[in-house]
């Protein structure tokens, strides 16, 4: 489409700019200017005796009356110029030495044929967002060859017709197309592109400009990432930046997973956030912040990214918002606006009833019993009965009485009832987003308000979230900037049950969704087993909620000190006030009816504080270009939760649910699931930074990095990190020997090392030991009848618990071949993370006290690996133009050392033990299990002698390794294509060479409760006459091992999706125009069209299992009740006034 | 900035600074009692292996059946049909329980030992000892060779110890030490803290677990002679309100509920309640075996079938269903129980079909069954009564938990005065002493002859035709370890004590083979499941989880 087309034309003309540029080697020299009301005549001889420069002019050009001063040191000579000649009518040209003065002239029209329109001269000013003048900037009529330059103060003259459109283009900065509509002035504000060399991008504390970057730095081409209906802004980062893994979840609501560059760390692996100037590592506050308001998101993977020290090992993701621009003419509001429905991706299939049926005869027979059952009689085969046999349910509560059979009855549906269909949904999604942004000479903002709306595909789950933006600025005085950032934001997840998918496995395909009376149906009624009817458990979560209030933001100033020095202070903070309710409702139709209902109501408040002070040293001399900068700051964060439980509510109402109407006695539960829910904490971060830029010719670049930073997570001399970086960049293709007109047009080399730290625990003082008052797990009854309070030793403290610390160095090279239109980046790296932090379950072992395992340094870890990205992008002579992008990213896991060299195995919650283990010499978290090597003569699974002993093929010496989570590779490939007012993107993602571990197998394959459903992999189950098959014999007691930790469950996780696919439509200008538009786009859009696995759970991509931060990272890649990825399909339009 | 702001002390928790007092002592001691109900914070295994009142060991010996369908809690099924694997979660949940349970004690002796004067502490170590060496105690029996863990280890975080052996002597140290420390009785406030009566019953019966006649008898025949316990009036009334914390009991796990969570009911013991049945919830496991029921037969002269109890069965209703299908109302099915002699005690032990159960009304017999013949369930058709809150007792004792499953305040025996009684017998029948045996069986018989007989629920009276006499002799050696024996299992049965009887007397094997085959002309789907008793299942394994756990310092049992 046109944008994209511009851009590449752009680019393509920027490239030539730049290299006339290149050529003017005398246009670098610098000098000191001193003049005091002269005439101009006398300032090119003040210059003439300082350098070469020869003057040509005639002798009626130069105004002889007008008189200037200028006081400027280290000035180029465009520069002086520039200031010389502003306010008169004159311009220049330089040529080697020559320096040619000219009146001012509309640079002459190339019209090929006379125009039969009225033509008239349109007049203006283009400027960057800051408000700076854009000098040399293109001006086009569009659809013609007709065009000019910007002078030095951003000022042009264009002849066109009334209704013409004017295309703006300059390098580094998007084109913009502004139609005329009658106007002789048009001003014009640019907003910088991103991915490009001159991009200036934000490394927290201070920018850089992309082309002079030497450390490791990834960016979000962010505009073209959230046409994709997200949720979380970091789900952005998936298969768009190289070196950055993300897992999401299709659970809307939920924070994607991310790893930059494998995994450091067994403890958490999150990347610390920076949104302008608050800092985070929880990703949960990207829920928060509308995607459509991120102007820049650069992903900072090595030592570069050192300066957040004690932070950074995990990588930092820095944010920054919209703005709005200085001088701008006139209010720019966009809108943007989708609406469109998703639907579950890849259901997986279970049996009907009949095969269900012939599955249970199946096992009896393989046991020697007589077929019969409760439901399907006793005959020689199985008869699908019309209602479910003895069904009943609760008649009455307080006793517990069911109906006599035979006085309810449940309809057997027709092949009886598909639960996956029945627990998801085709669910609406809408999101609208309106911004303004705008700002005169002494003031710039942007607002903006949001609203998304994302039903989940599993009944009565989703996410809705409400926000507001404002990011301003203001100049007092000529030195002094004042600004904010305040983001608000309201959601509200409906969180549903998070057992009903497993249910809808596992629940037998006779029962009806609801009986004849129109009850829901369950599992009161013999052969049916115990699982709850998942629709009933979804609608019963239906007025459960978590709503987040949430608020981040910061003050700045910035005061110019001196030219090149300027002081900026920060003060950023966030809130979060999260309230939670469950419900627990009866449920009569169960065979294990709850007899009381209960109320669960969670609050927590967190918030946090950072306070930084920064000098920043920007100053070139000649050739020399330094940019220093020294900081101080101090952070703080806090959360406070209670969680309080009633039960025996009268009503089962909504508007009844508050605690005070229960009638049990209220619990305040310490630990639900191993999470804690009722505490209070904070942790504070004190640090000192500084960092210098070197940059010689802008050709050799030397950067070095310091910081140290006091946690109060740790005790004494370990409370102190200090951390190192440096890093260089050579770019060899700015060398006089390279080739100028070579296939390779631009060549960078570039290296850095870093250390850095990590201190983000699952703890707040994990030096200490901690015991706790509970009512859960310590109190006893000595009389009998009454309470008396305990306490128990609830964390073993280590004291010696020093900062977990990575050592990364990374080698990349960035390569521009055919005149940049193939761009080529590549990146080695090999992080060593030292004393990694983690909870030494070993010490804390089976006999030992029930408390936290203390965290340790438990060992090194080190990970290798390769960043890759491609870009191609090219126009046709017909207006065709493509841009194909492809990243890749590979890792190698290994852990080297762990303290008591004894293999760590995961805690993942799961029945029949672990299934990860993380050792010495191999990954973290890799399969540990059994191999299956066949099918015996009965259909059991046969196991390989791994100790070699002959004996019992089943006892622990016989696991090893059967699969790995780590993916070979993961990758991404985008391609944008635009013709005439056309575009179309296509974004595929995958992952090659993981293993899944498909967990859910344990029901649905071993029929872990006889009576449930199964999957139809059973229906290739072995029998006598089906022997070349790898599923077991149907039976209807399993021995237990073959449903423990095996390679049976060890499935391919290797996928490749198509993300996203959208065609958009801009209307041609001259109907926007003629609306009062400054541009309309519509799109249609599709996520998650399709995936090609060999993965037979619902999804390949497996989020890992949280268990609140503990050793998460020790259960990698199990699928258990993983939340299906949806399909989406939207319908869009972007809409700028 | 100055270094306060790096400082950020926990808010709301104890530090040992805290703790290191009186009141610190007596937080932690409650705490270590707390365990006993095997609710604590480990996640180690199937957390309904846990099992404070060791029901689950009923499962392994010939008193009882898991419950419930075969796939409701497929592990401890499979621990059933003795196909054990080192894996198992049941095992490694009660390992991990214990483990928790000896190390709060040692929290309280560390914490004793580093203050003042641990001297004035001696009550608060003698408890946390005796807890310690309860503790110990199981573990040795469930799994022989057991890491001893110290207090010193505890201080020490060196939890990572060897399994080399036995650990008896440990055991009987931590008794001795609670003998000579602990008082000689309690104030009802204090009912459920052990005395030094109750620390010479344990080391009485940790001497009677080594074969020690002697020494097991010397203790036991004090506890008798001139401690403070007698036999209730009514043999039920160990297992109902009434009886709690009574003369009877010496050790008791106090399970209390209230109208909230009941955190301190027996929250473990959740799935031992019939399902369907009279509280229409969950979950129907614990059934007692036809075996058990079988041993509650009597002859004539009112003495029990010691040698051909299981030639004939007592009627079994397995395979009946309670209603004559599509009959409208529903009709029940034809069935009489039992006419034969029955020793009083099976009514109070085994709920089966046409007597009342626990003051709820008739049991209906399969209505109230979860295991189901037609499927091949192993269960049989009985329900267990002595851990299941009587009618009356209900308002008391009955809690229910977030998803409806039960949370009882029946106490658990852990020991109770007729149990030293048998074990005084039978080291009295081991060291020649018969007419001490036969005076202390006689004395268990004598209060169950003269207790209340369940009655009809009709109002005719006796249930059912309840015949039971004390011994007048008895003839030899041979006879009265049987009998004291077979006392034993009549008496404590579904008390959680049977298999380690069974180990101790070094008979597993031959009377659980047997018991596999008699058990298997009632419930055929038992008899196709039950894989040959073996001599590694004399023990447990060490779980698998906690040998990958212990850095190398765990063996496994031979056989594993």
């Amino acid at each position: 489409y046109f944008w994209t087309l511009m851009r590449v034309l752009l680019l393509l003309i920027g490239i030539g700019l730049g290299s006339v540029y290149a050529n003017s080697s005398y246009a670098q020299t610098k000098i000191d200017i001193d003049v005091n009301d002269v005439v101009l005549e006398d300032l090119f001889k003040e210059i003439q005796t300082k350098t070469e420069y020869i003057f040509f002019y005639k002798d009626d050009v130069l105004d002889r009356s007008k008189r200037i001063s200028l006081k400027l040191r280290n000035v180029k000579l465009d520069d002086i110029l520039k200031r010389a000649f502003r306010n008169t009518d004159l311009s220049f040209k330089i040529d080697d030495r020559q320096v040619v003065i000219v009146k001012k002239l509309p640079e002459p029209k190339i019209t090929e044929e006379p125009k039969l329109v009225l033509q008239s001269d349109i007049t203006g000013t283009v400027t960057d967002a800051d408000g700076a003048p854009l000098p040399g900037a293109n001006i086009v009529v569009k659809g013609t060859t007709n065009g000019t330059q910007t002078d030095f103060d951003g000022n042009y003259t264009i002849s066109a017709a009334a209704d013409a459109t004017l295309i703006f283009t300059y390098i580094g900065f998007a084109a913009q197309e502004v139609a005329i509509n009658g106007r002789t002035a048009i001003n014009v504000s640019m907003i910088e592109d991103s991915s490009k060399l001159s991009e200036v991008v934000v490394l927290g504390y201070a920018t850089q400009t992309r082309g002079d970057v030497t450390g490791s730095v990834a960016s979000v081409d962010i505009d073209e990432a959230v046409k994709t209906p997200v949720v979380n802004a970091a789900e952005v980062l998936q298969g768009r930046v190289t070196g950055v893994q993300v897992i999401t979840s299709g659970d809307p609501g939920t924070a994607p997973k991310i790893n930059v560059r494998g995994f450091g760390t067994t403890n958490n692996t999150n990347p610390l956030y920076i949104i302008d100037g608050v800092q985070t590592d929880d990703p949960n506050v990207l829920n928060n912040i509308n995607p459509t308001d991120i102007e820049q998101m650069n992903v900072l993977k090595d030592g570069a990214a050192s300066i957040y020290g004690a932070r950074a090992s995990n990588g930092v993701v820095i944010i920054t918002t919209k703005g709005g621009g200085y001088n701008m003419e006139k209010a720019e509001v966009s809108i943007d606006l989708y609406t469109g429905f998703s639907k579950v991706g890849n259901p997986i299939d279970l049996l009907n009833v009949q095969q269900h049926a012939d599955m249970i005869w199946q096992s009896r027979i393989n046991d020697g019993i007589t077929p019969s059952h409760p439901q399907y009689g006793d005959g020689a085969s199985p008869t699908i009965p019309s209602s479910i046999v003895g069904y009943t349910r609760v008649q009455s509560y307080d006793p517990i009485v069911f109906f006599p059979a035979g006085q309810v009855n449940a309809a057997v549906q027709p092949g009886g009832t598909d639960w996956v269909d029945e627990i998801t949904q085709t669910a609406p999604i809408s999101n609208a987003s309106i911004s303004i942004a705008n700002g005169n000479e002494n003031g710039k903002y942007f607002m903006s308000a949001s609203y998304l709306s994302r039903e989940g595909v599993v009944n009565h789950t989703g996410f809705k979230r409400g926000g507001t933006k404002l990011n301003s600025e203001f100049k007092v005085g000529e030195k002094l900037r004042i600004g904010e950032h305040v983001n608000f934001s309201f959601s509200n997840t409906s969180p549903g049950d998070s057992e009903a998918i497993e249910m809808a496995y596992r629940i037998s395909p006779l029962v009806p969704v609801r009986d004849d009376d129109g009850f829901f149906a369950g599992s009161a009624a013999p052969g049916i087993g115990n699982p709850a009817n998942p629709v009933a458990q979804l609608y019963r979560t239906r007025n459960d909620y978590d709503k987040r209030y949430t608020g981040i933001g910061d003050i700045y100033l910035n005061y110019e000190i001196i030219d090149g020095l300027s002081f900026k202070s920060t003060l950023a903070g966030g809130f979060e006030i999260f309230d939670s309710r469950r419900f627990v409702s009866l449920d009569p139709e169960n065979g294990e009816p709850i007899s009381t209902n209960r109320l669960t109501e969670r609050d927590q408040t967190r918030y946090n504080w950072s306070w930084t002070n920064i000098l920043n040293y920007n100053k070139k001399f000649g050739e020399h270009s330094i940019n220093a900068i020294a900081g101080i700051e101090a952070l703080e964060e806090g959360q406070k939760s209670k969680e309080v439980a009633r039960s025996g509510f009268l009503f089962e109402d909504p508007n009844f649910y508050l605690l005070s109407n229960g009638s049990g006695t209220p619990n305040v539960p310490t630990t639900v699931d191993n999470t804690d829910v009722t505490f209070d904490r904070k942790n504070t971060l004190y640090s000192l930074f500084g960092s210098v830029n070197y940059s010689y010719l802008s050709r050799y670049f030397l950067t070095g990095t310091l910081r140290r930073d006091q946690s109060s997570r740790f005790l004494g001399d370990n409370q102190t990190g200090v951390f190192p970086a440096v890093s260089a960049g050579w770019l060899i293709s700015d060398e006089d020997f390279w080739p100028s007109d070579g296939i390779v047009n631009r060549l960078k080399l570039k290296a850095s090392w870093g250390s850095l730290g990590n201190q983000t625990l699952p703890a707040n003082n994990p030096t200490i030991n901690i015991s706790s008052l509970s009512e859960q797990f310590a109190n006893y009854s000595f009389d009998g009848t009454s309470i008396t309070t305990g306490a128990l030793l609830t964390q073993v403290g280590n004291a010696d618990l020093k900062w977990e610390t990575s050592q990364t160095t990374n080698f990349g090279v960035e390569l521009s071949l055919f005149e940049s239109s193939l761009n080529i980046s590549a990146e080695y790296f090999n992080i060593k993370t030292k004393d990694l932090i983690t909870r030494d379950f070993s010490l804390i072992s089976s006999t030992a006290i029930d408390a936290e395992a203390p965290l340790v340094n438990l060992g090194d870890v080190e990970n290798k690996g390769i960043d890759l990205s491609i870009g191609y992008g090219n126009t046709t002579r017909g207006g065709f133009s493509y841009d194909l992008a492809l990243n890749l990213s590979h890792y190698k896991n290994k852990v080297t050392r762990l303290i008591n060299d004894s293999p760590v195995p995961g805690r993942g919650d799961l029945r029949n033990g672990s299934v990860t283990r993380t050792e010495v010499g191999d990954e973290i978290s890799f399969f540990y299990g059994r191999k299956i090597t066949g099918l015996d003569s009965n259909g059991r699974f046969m196991y390989e002698d791994i100790d070699g002993d002959g004996e019992s093929l089943v006892d622990g010496d016989d696991r090893t390794k059967i699969g790995s989570p780590h993916p070979d590779f993961t990758y991404g490939i985008n391609a944008n294509l635009s013709y005439k007012g056309f575009d179309m993107q296509l974004f595929f993602t995958g992952s090659q060479g993981n293993d899944v571990y498909n967990y859910s197998k344990v029901f649905t394959d071993f029929g872990l409760f006889f009576n449930s459903n199964r999957s139809a992999r059973v229906l290739n189950a072995w029998t006598p006459s089906n022997t070349n098959t790898n599923v077991p014999a149907l039976t209807a007691s399993y021995p237990l091992e073959e449903a423990s930790s095996n390679s049976y469950f060890v499935e391919d996780g290797s996928y490749l999706r198509l993300k996203n696919m959208q065609i958009g439509y801009t209307l041609p200008s001259d109907i926007t125009d003629k609306i009062g538009m400054g541009s309309l786009r519509i799109y249609l859009q599709g996520t998650n069209i399709f995936t090609i696995t060999d993965y037979e759970g619902f999804d390949p991509e497996v989020i890992p299992i949280d268990a609140d931060g503990v050793g998460q990272n020790l259960n990698l890649g199990i699928d258990r009740r993983v939340y299906p990825q949806p399909k989406i399909y939207t319908l869009g339009i972007n809409l700028k006034l | 900035c100055n270094d306060d702001f790096s400082e950020t002390p926990p808010i709301g928790a104890l530090s040992d600074e805290a703790l290191a007092n009186e009141d610190g002592v007596s937080l932690l001691l409650t705490g270590a009692y707390s365990s006993l109900n095997a609710v604590s914070s480990t996640s180690f295994g199937n957390g309904w292996g846990r099992a404070a009142d060791n029901w689950w060991m009923d499962v392994l010996s010939d008193d009882a059946h898991k419950g419930s369908t075969n796939d409701d809690q497929a592990d401890l099924k499979e621990i059933e049909i003795m196909n054990w694997s080192s894996a198992n979660g049941y095992f490694y949940a009660r390992w991990g329980e214990l483990f928790t349970l000896v190390n709060r004690s040692n929290a309280v002796i560390a914490l004793t030992s580093s203050l003042e004067d641990p001297g004035s502490f001696t009550d608060q170590i003698a408890q946390a000892r005796f807890l310690r060496g309860l503790a110990n105690f199981q573990l040795q029996v469930m799994f022989g060779n057991v890491p001893y863990i110290s207090e010193e280890n505890y201080a020490l975080s060196e939890f990572n110890q060897p399994n080399s052996g036995p650990i008896w002597d440990q055991i009987e140290a931590d008794f001795q030490f609670a003998i000579d420390n602990l008082p000689g009785s309690r104030d009802a406030s204090d009912v459920g803290r052990p005395t030094s009566w109750t620390a010479k019953a344990f080391l009485g019966k940790t001497h009677l677990h080594q074969s020690d006649w002697t020494n097991a008898l010397s203790l036991l025949n004090d506890v008798i002679n001139n401690g403070p316990y007698s036999l209730l009036s009514d043999f039920v009334e160990n297992f109902r309100l009434a009886g709690e914390n009574g003369t009877e009991s010496v050790f008791q796990i106090q399970f209390t509920t209230d109208s909230g969570q009941s955190y301190n009911g027996n929250v473990v013991g959740a799935l031992n309640f019939p399902n369907p049945g009279p509280f229409g919830s969950c979950c129907g496991f614990y059934q007692p075996t036809q075996d058990l029921l079988n041993a509650f037969q009597t002859d004539t002269d009112g003495l029990p079938l010691l040698d051909t109890f299981n030639q004939t069965d007592v009627t079994s209703d397995w395979d009946i269903l309670s209603f004559v299908p599509d009959t409208d109302p529903a009709q029940p099915t034809d069935f009489t129980p039992f006419a034969g002699n029955l020793d009083p005690r099976a009514d109070y032990t085994i709920g089966r079909r046409g007597i009342d159960y626990n003051g709820y009304g008739e049991h209906i017999g399969e209505a109230w069954i979860r295991a189901k013949f037609a499927n091949g369930d192993i269960s049989g058709p009985y329900l267990p009564k002595k851990n299941v809150y009587w009618a009356d007792d209900a308002g008391t004792q009955q809690a229910t938990g977030s998803w409806g499953q039960q949370l009882s305040g029946v106490n658990y025996n852990v020991m109770r005065y007729a149990d030293v009684l048998l074990m005084a017998a039978e080291a009295a029948v081991e060291t020649g002493d018969l007419a001490t045996g036969l005076n202390y069986v006689n004395q268990v018989r004598n209060r169950a002859k003269n207790s209340n007989y369940m009655q009809a629920t009709d109002g005719s009276g006796d249930a059912a035709n309840y015949v039971i006499e004390p011994y007048t002799a008895f003839s030899d050696a041979d006879f009265a370890r049987k009998a004291v024996r077979f006392e034993r299992r009549v008496e404590l049965g579904m008390e959680g004590h049977r298999l380690f009887d069974l180990r101790r007397w070094g008979v597993s094997q031959t009377v659980l083979t047997e018991y596999y085959t008699n058990e298997a002309r009632t419930i055929p789907g038992f008899g196709a499941l039950i894989n040959p008793y073996d001599s590694k299942h004399d023990l447990f394994p060490i779980p698998l989880g906690a040998i990958d756990l212990s850095a190398g310092s765990l063996n496994q049992n031979t056989g594993y």
